[in-house]
């Protein structure tokens, strides 16, 4: 049972993890769309508004299929996910919000959502994604 | 000559100002009513989830929303391409907030009506002639025939004479017979107020004539639909439901309102035909562009009736939720090898859940769930949380914006990295027991949500954990921000519980304010069969235990029925699941409650 020490440093560590990723995944995103998939799991799922694309390869093809992207990214929060739902796999849900602008469309508001699980080398942790929800949200005005 | 506003809806205005007053201060017999309409949301949404005892229910939940969009330039779904007319959106006087027609220049009026007398041509049918039009009152199953038309009737500027009028599910229907007569009734929206000073709205829609007054048709006119598709181009345009539903040779035949699910299927299936022909290779949805549940219940997705065939419009675009995309965008069509100016974002879909089962959990454990959190007291929900499970909220908010201030209840909770720097509050913010949880959860502000505009994703799935997000619309419905609707979406990870249950062990909320294109009161879409008239009659005893667990709880008969039905008839169990006691086990992290049998039922607490 975590004291209420180990879990502000597990709190730490979840949001540490979840900013830096955050500032990774959007840049990568608009700027080097083609480098976005080595920050999936290999069998990772997307749901992107509604569309279900599941594995390295299809998501290849989808995120070469989008067009050009500009995010903006209004809202970040993240919570440890409880090792009893992961098998002591260290997880974090992050959750994302604010607005995007695909090329050639309007611009629109989203809400993401990332489940994020820690792939341990000597070196350093990476973090890597095992689960990517997406939806526009566009009955909302802030 | 744009009308004054008239002198009685000015009054109404003040009256509906007052009101919202006392209510800050104390309200009154309002909780009573608003209790009752609740009621019947729940009895909508009831419908409007399939009922899992049948196998055959369809399996997508597209989101209503995409046709609540009561922007015209948004929602695109109308064949006329020089000026959008939007039937089925919500008129923009409705929105809230809004206390003038905007838009009721003279050229708008007229524009409008030509567009209603033109959106008539498609439908003429052999035989008759004058157009008609049919007159829906959203939840106007709460009004008395006689008061409510003559109440249209003082507001109108035209005497009208309704034909058929009847209810169905919520809604108020009638047929009149003339454009200039449906133009006016249009006008009466908004203008009158029930005795609760809540506006009634008045949708019209173009229509074949009532039974009553059509003659028969042959059958053979129904093997017109097949010419009709073959009749298309391989085009996108062809998918355009919309078009296809207002022509005279597809829609308005007898016999397909007689057995509207016979014909619904044969045109469903025709249309797959069509379907298939079109999609391209570059489509990115393997799936061929049909909901992935779809295909598998092999063709014939649809099993539900439409007893009204005007309503096919409505429910088609549910079925192809992909063909009603939020702006307007073409489905995918094949990239040569991508330039950027061939990219198109993928349209958007409805609800994803993975196989039926998990659906029906995940709607069961959301209905339950909600059902508690707008009209139980949320500490109840202690039994549905992990001992150890993590909340946090966040908002966002127009500070300009001065009804969003009333969200400052969310505010002092709202967790949000990019603002938040202090380490010592970010931990704060995440609240980490179950009793946390709860206690947080029971001081935010009274809700009702809107179950009819829930987007469900699962998103992850494994053995131990189930992820999902919700998102839609919910109404604030206690002081001073009452009527106030939100956006939400709420995550949840959920682990198993022993008896078939999810137990929630992440839970994260976002908050936003709707504002005036978030809607209320959207015109209900019928799906699904009621639920009542699927199931064997109940015995005299049965019956009674309904009336008075109906009146017990404030809650509708068919709700009731399916509570006391799960729980075998025993009156005492099936109050006990609704109203969870506060006490936990003594196991840690077992949740005991939000238990869903093999059936789909909901069961209690075992002891």
């Amino acid at each position: 049972m975590a004291t209420s020490m180990d879990f502000k440093t597990y709190v730490d560590q979840a949001c540490r993890a979840a900013e830096e990723f955050v500032n990774i995944y959007y840049e990568t995103m608009d700027k080097r769309r083609r480098a976005l998939t080595r920050l999936y799991l290999e069998k990772a799922t997307l749901i992107w508004n509604g569309n279900v694309v599941t594995g390295l390869e299809a998501l290849t093809n989808f995120f070469e299929m989008l067009p050009s992207s500009e995010f903006q990214v209004n809202m970040v929060d993240c919570q440890p996910v409880h090792e009893q739902a992961t098998q002591s796999q260290t997880t974090v849900l992050v959750v994302t919000s604010g607005t995007v602008k695909f090329d050639g469309n309007k611009q629109h508001y989203f809400n993401q959502s990332f489940l994020l699980t820690a792939q341990s080398t000597p070196n350093n942790t990476v973090w890597k994604i095992a689960s990517d929800c997406f939806r526009f949200q566009d009955w909302a005005t802030s | 000559m744009a009308e004054p506003e008239p002198v009685a809806s000015m009054a109404k205005r003040n009256q509906a100002n007052d009101r919202a007053a006392k209510e800050a201060v104390g309200g009154h017999n309002h909780q009573v009513n608003s209790v009752q309409r609740r009621e019947r949301w729940w009895g909508t949404f009831r419908r409007r989830f399939p009922n899992w005892s049948e196998p055959d229910s369809p399996s997508t939940n597209p989101s209503f929303r995409q046709q609540q969009d009561g922007d015209a330039t948004a929602s695109d779904t109308y064949v006329d391409s020089a000026v959008r007319y939007t039937p089925y959106a919500i008129p923009r006087y409705h929105r809230r907030g809004t206390f003038h027609k905007q838009d009721q220049t003279p050229v708008n009026m007229q524009r409008e009506q030509k567009l209603l007398e033109r959106s008539m041509e498609g439908c003429r049918l052999n035989g008759t002639s004058g157009s008609w039009f049919k007159i829906t009152i959203p939840f106007g199953i709460k009004y008395d025939e006689k008061w409510l038309l003559n109440l249209i009737q003082s507001q109108c500027s035209v005497p009208f004479t309704p034909f058929e009028f009847h209810y169905e599910k919520m809604q108020a229907h009638f047929f009149v017979d003339n454009a200039s007569i449906a133009f006016a009734l249009k006008n009466v929206s908004g203008n009158i107020w029930d005795q609760d000073n809540e506006r009634i709205s008045i949708f019209v829609s173009p229509s074949d004539a009532p039974r009553s007054v059509h003659k028969e048709l042959k059958s053979e006119k129904v093997q017109q639909i097949k010419p009709t598709m073959k009749k298309r181009d391989d085009s996108q345009e062809a998918l355009d439901i919309q078009r296809l539903s207002s022509e005279a040779d597809f829609m308005g035949h007898d016999e397909m309102a007689a057995n509207p699910s016979k014909y619904m299927a044969t045109s469903l299936g025709v249309h797959e035909e069509n379907v298939t022909k079109v999609e391209s290779a570059g489509e990115m949805d393997k799936k061929k562009g049909l909901e992935p549940q779809q295909m598998r219940a092999g063709g014939n997705a649809l099993c539900t009736t439409f007893p009204d065939k005007s309503s096919n419009i409505n429910s088609i675009l549910e079925l192809f939720p992909k063909l009603s995309c939020l702006d307007g965008q073409e489905s995918p069509r094949p990239t040569l090898g991508g330039t950027e100016a061939h990219k198109k974002l993928p349209t958007c879909k409805g609800s994803v859940f993975g196989s039926e089962t998990l659906k029906n959990l995940v709607l069961q454990f959301l209905q339950q769930y909600y059902l508690i959190y707008d009209y139980g007291d949320r500490r109840d929900l202690l039994g549905a949380y992990h001992v150890m499970a993590r909340f946090s909220l966040t908002i966002l908010f127009n500070p300009e914006d001065p009804a969003s201030s009333i969200l400052c209840k969310y505010f002092k909770e709202s967790r949000n990295l990019k603002m938040l720097k202090d380490p010592y509050l970010r931990v704060r913010l995440l609240k980490h027991t179950k009793r946390d949880i709860v206690d947080s959860l029971s001081v935010l502000p009274k809700t009702q949500h809107d179950l009819s505009s829930f987007l469900v994703d699962v998103w992850f799935q494994t053995e131990m954990m189930l992820g999902l997000s919700v998102s839609g619309v919910f109404k604030e419905v206690e002081g001073k921000s009452h009527g106030c609707v939100r956006a939400f979406t709420r995550i949840f990870i959920t682990v198993p519980t022993g008896n078939s249950g999810l137990c929630i062990i992440n839970d994260k909320l976002f908050v936003r304010d709707a504002g005036p294109q978030g809607t209320w009161n959207t015109l209900p879409i019928p799906m699904v069969t009621p639920y009542s008239s699927s199931m064997p009659a109940l015995s005299q005893e049965q019956q009674k235990m309904v009336q008075a667990f109906s009146a017990q709880f404030g809650m509708n008969l068919e709700w009731s029925q399916k509570c006391l039905r799960d729980n075998q008839w025993d009156y005492i169990r099936a109050t006990q699941v609704l109203f969870l006691p506060k006490m936990t086990s003594g196991n840690s992290g077992q949740c005991e409650h939000f238990t869903v049998t093999k059936s789909g039922g909901l069961v209690g607490a075992e002891k």
